[in-house]
């Protein structure tokens, strides 16, 4: 046979609703670290980002069939389901901790920095870091906002303090400048 | 919404903050315009960077076991709530291969060859978008040997790991068995082995096979007997 090419997205995707567990652990490979590393930086533990991985995985497999290629790709779906448990999760914390202290029981501080907090202090990963660099401080600070703490623009206006527009430029001009900024270290490499 | 408006929005479309009214917007807009799609997936480029940079971390190796494991569980509760559902899937492929073939084996009995190209080209497409598929491709067998060898094969490439072929025999006088084979003209050599024909007295004989395998490349059907004659041939073609 002749040597096959690498698999797309949506075949992976069918072998893995079909219950391949070759495809799991294609996918587990592909996205766990960063799933993982998400779950530390938003949600704060190691034990909070397993239950992240675990639970992100779960929830790609009851959904897998409805992963539509021409929509998107693979990889952008599968973070943005695992932010969305993990802004679930940072939900219930917070409910958890109303209900506590609505009951008037000494309410268990959590010490975790908040999603906003948490991402300012986001540890990168070396070659990602660089590229990182190249955006601006507001930049950085606008799409941290969307992106961890799945932020409306005109939430993120709000933090910051600048118009809407501003708000919605600033992010975009981020996510693009980020690109560019990793295709040019990809070409010095 | 125009094109600008629907940049403006991307970003928290693609985010997942976009309120439903306006997400549906930028949907339906993104569908027909490839300029925005394009500039969505330079922004999901950006996203997967961000993600590389601000959080992929080294997961403990314990956790590979403990969600392929938890996948495990997964499938097997959802067979036990739904125990018909893997075996309905099964018998309605299978039945609608069985479909086929019988049209395809009545077709041949009428008019001794297949010829799917001159079915209606819309319910062609309806039948294609039902089942999921790229496209039928078939083949009329041309006979190498003297007496009368004639038939048909069907491919059916599909988008989904479940791409199937069928050949259909008739060779009154031939007894035996022969191997079908498929080949690529592409000059790489690449062969698949679709099965072996068993011929009843009558001369009929059938095969098929159903594979997750891409049989796209495969354009070259050969029938060959068990004594190394090849038998017939045909060109693989779209429907």
């Amino acid at each position: 046979m002749r040597a096959r090419e690498p698999e797309s997205d949506a075949a992976l995707m069918q072998r893995f609703a079909r219950r391949e567990a070759p495809a799991a652990a294609v996918l587990y490979g592909r996205f766990a670290s960063r799933i993982y590393g998400l779950g530390i930086v938003m949600l704060g533990s190691d034990a909070a980002a397993q239950d992240l991985v675990q639970d992100t995985f779960v929830k790609l497999w009851r959904s897998a069939d409805r992963y539509d290629e021409s929509r998107g790709r693979l990889e952008t779906w599968v973070l943005l389901v695992a932010r969305s448990l993990a802004i679930d999760a940072l939900r219930r914390r917070v409910l958890e901790a109303r209900s506590l202290e609505t009951l008037g029981r000494p309410p268990e501080a959590d010490q975790r920095p908040q999603p906003d907090e948490l991402a300012a202090t986001a540890d990168m990963s070396a070659r990602a870091r660089s590229a990182m660099e190249a955006l601006s401080g507001e930049q950085r600070a606008a799409l941290e906002l969307a992106y961890f703490g799945g932020k409306t623009s005109a939430e993120v206006a709000e933090m910051e303090g600048i118009p809407i527009g501003t708000a919605k430029t600033r992010i975009r001009t981020a996510l693009l400048r980020l690109r560019e900024a990793m295709a040019e270290e990809q070409r010095d490499m | 919404m125009t094109c600008d408006e629907v940049r403006e929005l991307l970003p928290e479309h693609l985010l997942g903050t976009l309120d439903g009214p306006e997400d549906l917007e930028v949907r339906r807009h993104l569908r027909g315009c490839a300029g925005c799609r394009t500039e969505m997936a330079a922004l999901s480029e950006g996203v997967e960077w961000f993600a590389r940079a601000a959080h992929d971390r080294t997961p403990p190796p314990e956790l590979h076991d403990r969600v392929l494991t938890t996948l495990a569980q997964e499938w097997r509760d959802t067979d036990a709530e739904h125990p018909d559902a893997r075996r309905t899937r099964w018998v309605g492929r299978a039945a609608a291969v069985v479909a086929i073939a019988a049209v395809l084996a009545w077709g041949l009995t009428q008019t001794h060859r297949a010829n799917v190209a001159s079915a209606d080209a819309e319910s062609y497409r309806t039948v294609l978008n039902t089942l999921g598929g790229k496209e039928f491709r078939v083949g009329t067998l041309a006979s190498h040997v003297a007496h009368p060898f004639e038939g048909s094969v069907v491919l059916y490439d599909s988008h989904q790991g479940q791409s199937w072929g069928i050949v259909l025999v008739r060779a009154p006088g031939v007894s035996g068995k022969a191997t079908v084979t498929l080949s690529s003209s592409d000059g790489s050599g690449t062969t698949v082995d679709a099965g072996t024909l068993e011929f009843q007295p009558d001369g009929d004989a059938a095969t098929w096979l159903v594979t997750s395998s891409d049989l796209t490349p495969f354009d070259h059907v050969t029938i060959t007997a068990e004594d190394g004659t090849m038998l017939a041939s045909a060109d693989i073609e779209v429907a």
